[in-house]
């Protein structure tokens, strides 16, 4: 039930390009992890290769020492025992809620399948809507059939492909708690795909970050954000503003960088400090919610800051800044 | 919004006038019917009917209605399954091949049926060359009877069912089959319980089609003797020349159609049908096992072999071997096309209104719709029926302009919808947005119907035309009931040779028929290939 959801240089191929490019990612049991690219990126490709539903060209998949995927030998996706939750909730039309969680759940006989899905409804807060088909369910009451459906044959690992992306923003943050706390209950691997790095970094415990089918960094959400390893990393997991080193304004990164560098900040590490002896002037200053999102001139250069509103300077003000060195990085340049 | 508000909300605009007329000249021939069967069709004749016949008749359509829709599942699910679901050898020929069948109305497949399958025919023929018995000592199976009959029509309807089920099996949300697999759902349980159920309302609309049409038959019922309602109907007009007792007779069929058509809405329940994925990938068709894949190619070679190649051929064969016996035809030839062309140009413009109309909806389109469609339910038979009853009620005889116009009447009241349906799509392709535009600018209903939407609901009309003018030259009962004195089409005369047991002389009207009826289904299987699931049809 612990075992381990374990890539080993996965490859998948379409023709001559590879899609998924040695891949080795290793999910912990009662753990999400989030695979977290851009589209194209190979991430529901990764998906469907730990589901079965594709075979590989190269390396292995393993749950525990139980061998799923190799070259030429693929389990197929009904043995596996690894649950599916998709964009499209993917419901059955014709079943109700109840029965729709009650499917997977054929070999534990009618009687037991019915209470264990009434369980299960009545966990994700979804009691009243048993007898509810799925056109008559809301998106997020349909999501969380999904959730549901897939959670109840007590899989051995489940995989989500941006399984909140189709609902409305503003129920997206309660379907994603109620449906995360019920997944980690579980305690079995979790694999969460996603393009927002603010859904990663808000939901999981560990970050992949996949790139043209390349795997560029995993580790802990707050180490991926702390400490990149590229500046193509950085920049994946949220804005940020890179200023090549010959440019960086004097004062700003203490005593210089050395050539072929650049440096990149996050908006919240570039700090207001009235007694900095580097000056900036403010482009542009809006509020953006809990926060103030200013553009400053510094230098010749643009960067981008957040802060609180009542230190906001005005359009046009003259302030001090400075760079938090928890936010800030150092690469060598791309170019050079 | 219910009818009722819409009526009390009605105001008339300038379209509606047009819609309202088109509607009514499609609803008259049932209506007429209805009527007369209802308030006038009690007399001698129908009594006799009722005593000796109508029992007889209901159990004939009633029983092949239930056989050719067994047939019709039991072929057409599972080679629209195979052709979507799979790859074998030949897959991609077989997707649109298993839809010629349609080119063959039912009543040229059981002439060519009765012949290839009776004691003079090919395989009886060699079966006794082969064992020296005789005719007597051994069982084949009979054509001439309500198996037979069940048979014939399923060959010939079984597409309609086929292409439904087809194009529910691919455009069904593949997500929900892959989220089966991830729940230990085996590839038997995924057909039966995940796609199967998915598809059911589209199966139905099928299946529904497909009978109305084995409903409406007449030339196979009568030519392998089953007797059916739309054979007595036509029969009480022929040998009792009493229309209001046909008209009785036609309330029974009529009534059935609708139990057929409440029946498929029934299907539709509560449950929804409506995929919910909104994602579109395409299937990834299982590649078969060499053993396996080479079984579905020759399941689905079989059953075009049976519905098609078979029959066809034997006709082909049957023209070339007697051609010294072959009757004169040009005659005919000329009144199809004088009687086909009739009903399909009043058809058309019949179609293009409600093509045009459905565009802007409101009440009078909704009426208009709702009587074409009506129409294509309606036997033909019984829509001749309303005609004759109008045309004797206005004192006119079926001689020269009255006849050709009463049964361009009647093609055009059965067959308007079908004409329409490839003028919509055509519409559908164009934005709504286009129309509001067009109103934005000032423009009137009707001036945004002539001016915008007809030029796109143009790029359909070829189709729609060529799908009307077909169905018109294949229709067999109405045009029995109602051509003008002398005039015999294609179709009467393959039927009257045939009933003369002259099958080599009805074999050439008969390929002529299918010839013709050939074009639409190629068309038709030219935009299935050339469509993707995503595309509004």
């Amino acid at each position: 039930m612990t075992a381990h959801l374990t890539a080993q240089a996965v490859t998948r191929r379409y023709g001559a390009s590879a899609v998924v490019d040695g891949v080795s990612l290793d999910l912990e049991p009662g753990k999400i992890t989030a695979l977290l690219g851009g589209s194209g990126a190979g991430k529901s490709t990764l998906l469907r290769l730990f589901a079965g539903l594709e075979p590989l060209d190269d390396g292995d998949i393993r749950l525990g020492d139980q061998l799923l995927s190799s070259v030429g030998r693929t389990v197929p996706a009904e043995k596996r025992r690894i649950g599916l939750i998709f964009q499209d909730f993917a419901l059955f039309p014709h079943l109700t809620a109840a029965q729709n969680v009650a499917f997977g759940l054929k070999s534990r006989g009618k009687e037991v399948a019915r209470t264990i899905a009434a369980d299960w409804l009545e966990r994700l807060g979804l009691s009243g809507r048993a007898g509810a088909y799925p056109h008559e369910l809301s998106g997020g009451e349909q999501q969380r059939v999904a959730i549901a459906r897939a959670l109840a044959p007590e899989p051995a690992a489940i995989l989500m492909d941006e399984p909140f992306s189709g609902l409305d923003p503003a129920l997206r943050g309660s379907v994603r708690d109620t449906a995360l706390a019920a997944i980690r209950s579980a305690g079995i691997p979790a694999l969460l795909v996603t393009h927002d790095p603010t859904e990663a970094l808000e939901s999981a415990d560990c970050i992949a970050i996949l790139q043209a089918g390349r795997l560029l960094q995993q580790g802990s959400a707050a180490d991926i954000y702390l400490t990149p390893e590229s500046a193509a990393i950085a920049a994946a997991l949220g804005p940020v503003s890179r200023l090549p080193s010959d440019a960086v304004p004097d004062g700003l990164a203490g005593t210089g960088l050395p050539d072929g560098t650049e440096l990149v900040v996050r908006p919240e590490g570039v700090l207001l400090d009235a007694d900095s002896p580097v000056r900036a002037q403010t482009v542009s200053s809006q509020l953006t919610g809990p926060l103030c999102r200013l553009v400053l001139a510094c230098g010749g250069q643009m960067l981008t800051a957040l802060v609180p509103r009542m230190d906001a300077p005005e359009e046009g003000e003259e302030v001090g800044i400075r760079l938090d060195p928890a936010l800030t990085f150092i690469f060598q340049s791309a170019h050079s | 919004m219910s009818t009722l508000t819409a009526i009390r909300r009605f105001r008339f605009r300038s379209i509606d006038g047009p819609a309202f007329l088109a509607g009514l000249i499609i609803a008259v021939p049932v209506m007429v019917t209805l009527v007369a069967g209802l308030f006038h069709g009690g007399g001698e004749a129908w009594i006799h009917i009722r005593d000796t016949l109508l029992a007889g008749y209901t159990t004939g359509t009633l029983g092949t209605l239930f056989l050719t829709g067994v047939l019709i599942l039991g072929v057409a699910v599972p080679s629209a399954w195979l052709v979507t679901m799979y790859q074998f050898p030949g897959r991609g020929v077989f997707e649109w091949l298993l839809i010629l069948p349609l080119a063959a109305p039912g009543y040229v497949l059981a002439y060519a049926y009765a012949d290839l399958m009776g004691v003079m025919g090919p395989f009886q023929t060699a079966l006794r060359e082969a064992t020296g018995w005789s005719a007597r000592d051994y069982w084949f199976p009979d054509m001439r009877n309500l198996p037979g009959l069940a048979f014939v029509l399923a060959c010939a309807l079984y597409p309609y069912a086929y292409l439904t089920a087809r194009a529910a099996f691919v455009s069904q949300s593949v997500c929900a089959l892959e989220a089966a697999r991830s729940l230990g759902a085996s590839s038997l349980r995924r057909f039966w319980q995940v796609a199967l159920p998915a598809a059911r309302p589209a199966i139905a609309a099928g299946l529904a089609l497909a009978l109305m049409e084995a409903a409406a038959d007449y030339g196979a019922a009568e030519y392998l003797g089953v007797p059916t309602l739309t054979f007595g109907i036509v029969r009480a007009w022929q040998s009792f020349g009493d229309a209001a007792a046909a008209a009785r007779l036609a309330l029974v069929l009529v009534a059935i159609v609708i139990g057929l058509v409440l029946a498929e809405r029934h299907t539709r329940g509560r449950a929804g049908s409506q995929q919910s994925s909104t994602r579109w990938r395409t299937v990834s068709r299982t590649r078969l096992p060499f053993w396996a894949g080479l079984g579905a190619s020759a399941a689905c070679g079989l059953l075009f072999l049976v519905a098609f190649v078979l029959p066809v051929s034997r006709l082909i064969w049957l023209t070339l071997e007697t051609r010294d016996q072959i009757a004169p035809i040009g005659r005919a030839l000329v009144n199809t096309l004088i009687l086909a062309g009739a009903g399909a140009a009043l058809a058309f413009v019949l179609a293009l209104v409600i093509a045009l109309t459905a565009r802007q909806r409101g009440l009078m389109a909704g009426f208009a719709r709702l009587m074409a469609s009506t129409g294509y339910a309606i036997p033909g038979a019984v829509l001749a029926l309303g005609a004759l009853i109008v045309m004797g009620y206005l004192g006119f005889t079926l001689t020269g302009i009255g006849a050709i116009a009463a049964l361009a009447w009647v093609y055009a009241s059965r067959f308007t919808t079908s004409g329409a349906e490839p003028m919509v799509a055509a519409l559908g392709r164009a934005p709504a947005s286009m129309g509001y535009a067009a109103e934005s600018l000032g423009a009137s209903p009707l001036r945004r119907a002539v001016s915008v939407d007809l030029p796109v609901a143009l790029s359909g009309a070829m189709a729609g035309a060529l799908i009307l003018f077909v169905e018109s030259l294949k229709e067999l009962p109405a045009t029995l009931m109602l051509r003008p004195f002398n005039w015999d089409t294609l179709s009467v005369r393959a039927n009257a040779y045939a009933t003369d047991e002259r099958l080599a002389a009805a074999a050439l009207p008969s390929l002529l028929i299918t010839l013709a009826g050939l074009l639409p289904v190629i068309l038709l299987s030219w935009r299935l290939s050339h469509s993707r699931p995503g595309d509004t049809q």
